[in-house]
């Protein structure tokens, strides 16, 4: 292989990294924030459990009642919007991001690089954001209880017992996300993101299909580091059960 | 002067009565066992008198400090609120040890944050923390966990792990303990050795509360039962009163079915 097509395809894979990278370190504190949300307890209409009406009496009223007391607007708004970030395509959420700003608001996009990170970041935030809220619901509540009979404040609980469980719980699925999103990259080509499958396309077009294959020696090696990153921190956290 | 008094507490969770007004109170060094079926309240009381559950109605006085009153509790997280809660030693049937520390570390979290507030913290931090730390390892000695200073949880048996989260309990200085069925979840063979402990605190003339199934170890170490029954006090007096001569026919009958089984409901 010569050396153009090496330098071709480092070229379109260092915008697989920039996505990659730019993901990562915008998506794992938005997807905090929208954990937040998910979890939300705020319940504005709480009040109507407390009211002694005769409408109780019917089955109907007595449930519309009770929903209303539970209902969660903010929890309820953030759920239905990862349900619906993570029952799409994320090719379908790229095209979204590339197109709807100018059609709805006339501020057509006009950096492809823009669209495809902002398409990825919210789409990775909102998994990102499950695994976070399955890490924390999966804490016992005794370990609160514990901290709290210790006289311990809820920020502390939450920092010096919680959060260490926390990570030690997300970092096996956030390892798998983290590997699934280096090889979604390439979906940036769907918009037209000079990507390295987008590159290597340039030498199939001339009757070169080697150089596509070897796309795959690219992603096989980066994701060969990150495994062995990922298992060294795995068992750094292994040093207790539980 | 009693040092602890529970007044009226009452708490329903939905629509289920669960203490239906509890009035007792305990003289400092006294020894208290609550039995009573499972589903009586015993938990939910003493989770109320330590600040888990917020009882509906009611008062606790501690030390002659009004340190609860329904009609207008504390409010969760607030510096009073956590300096009356450091003074009740909880301890859970399923230890809640944090598994992140070693027994040593587990004992020594609690008194180490308290410490960070003390005025003189920053002036005398080296001091302070070799004291928590000696501290800690003192009350490890006496449960018998010298050599498990630098275990972790996972790494000790369920009796081992009783104990320290007794110490850690204990790091704290309380002046009441509470347990709530502190061997249930642990073998028979080693429900001994937990016992023992509890029962040398005991000793030290420490002022407890122990919810128990564990009819012969009650009998030992209080200086007075209360029998519960319903979510609400069907029985109290000393142990002999409440074992030899039970007044309440409910009391009897739950005796004896205890006796008949050997102590395991
Ligand atoms: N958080 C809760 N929500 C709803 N009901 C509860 C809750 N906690 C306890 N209860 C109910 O309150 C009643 C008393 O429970 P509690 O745990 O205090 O009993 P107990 O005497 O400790 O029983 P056991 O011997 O089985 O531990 C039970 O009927 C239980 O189902
Ligand atoms: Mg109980």
């Amino acid at each position: 292989m010569n050396m153009q097509i090496v330098k071709t395809l480092f070229e379109g894979f260092g915008e697989n990294l920039i996505l990659f990278i730019v993901t990562i370190i915008a998506a794992v504190p938005l997807g905090f924030v929208i954990t937040f949300g998910s979890m939300s307890k705020w319940a504005p209409f709480k009040f109507v459990a407390r009211i002694e009406t005769n409408l109780r009496n019917n089955r109907f009223w007595a449930e519309v009642l009770d929903f209303l007391a539970d209902f969660r607007p903010i929890s309820f708004v953030t759920r239905v919007f990862v349900w619906i970030i993570r029952g799409t395509p994320l090719m379908l959420q790229l095209f979204v991001v590339l197109y709807v700003p100018g059609l709805l608001l006339g501020i057509p996009m006009r950096n492809r690089m823009t669209a495809a990170l902002i398409a990825f970041i919210i789409n990775y935030a909102a998994y990102f954001s499950e695994i976070y809220r399955g890490g924390i619901e999966s804490i016992p509540k005794g370990q609160y209880e514990a901290g709290q009979v210790l006289g311990m404040t809820k920020t502390q609980v939450l920092f010096k017992v919680v959060l260490f469980q926390v990570v030690k719980r997300i970092v096996p699925p956030m390892g798998n996300e983290i590997i699934t999103l280096v090889k979604d990259t390439s979906l940036a080509r769907v918009i037209g993101v000079a990507e390295i499958i987008m590159s290597a396309e340039r030498f199939t077009k001339q009757g070169l299909i080697g150089p596509l294959f070897s796309t795959g020696l690219y992603f096989l090696a980066f994701n060969g580091i990150l495994t062995i990153l990922l298992s060294k921190l795995e068992k750094k956290l292994d040093y207790y059960k539980g | 002067m009693a040092i602890l008094e529970v007044k009226g507490i009452y708490k329903k969770f939905g629509t289920t009565e669960v203490l239906k007004g509890i009035d007792f109170s305990m003289e400092e060094g006294e020894v208290l066992s609550i039995i009573g079926s499972s589903g009586s309240g015993k938990t939910t009381l003493l989770r109320s008198i330590s600040f888990l559950e917020t009882a509906d109605k009611g008062t606790i006085t501690l030390d002659g400090e009004l340190v609860f009153d329904a009609a207008n509790p504390l409010k969760r997280n607030s510096t009073k609120q956590r300096e009356i809660q450091s003074k009740f030693g909880f301890v859970f049937q399923s230890f809640n040890l944090f598994p992140q520390y070693t027994a040593l570390e587990n004992v020594m979290l609690a008194p180490r944050l308290a410490a960070k507030e003390r005025e003189d913290y920053k002036k005398n931090k080296k001091e302070i923390m070799a004291e928590i730390e000696n501290d800690a390892k003192e009350l490890l000695d006496r449960a018998g966990l010298s050599d498990k200073y630098h275990n972790y949880p996972c790494e000790l048996s369920g009796g081992q792990q009783q104990r320290v989260a007794i110490c850690r309990a204990l790091a704290l200085k309380p002046k009441i303990m509470l347990f709530d069925e502190p061997t249930s979840a642990l073998d028979p063979e080693i429900t001994n050795e937990v016992l023992k402990v509890i029962k040398s605190v005991a000793d030290l003339g420490m002022t407890m509360i122990i919810v128990t199934h564990e009819m012969n170890f009650a009998k030992n170490i209080s200086d007075r039962i209360i029998f519960m029954d319903k979510g609400i006090i069907a029985e109290e007096g000393t142990a002999q009163e409440v074992f030899e001569n039970p007044k309440n026919p409910r009391t009897r009958e739950f005796i004896t079915s205890f006796s008949q089984t050997g102590g395991k409901e």
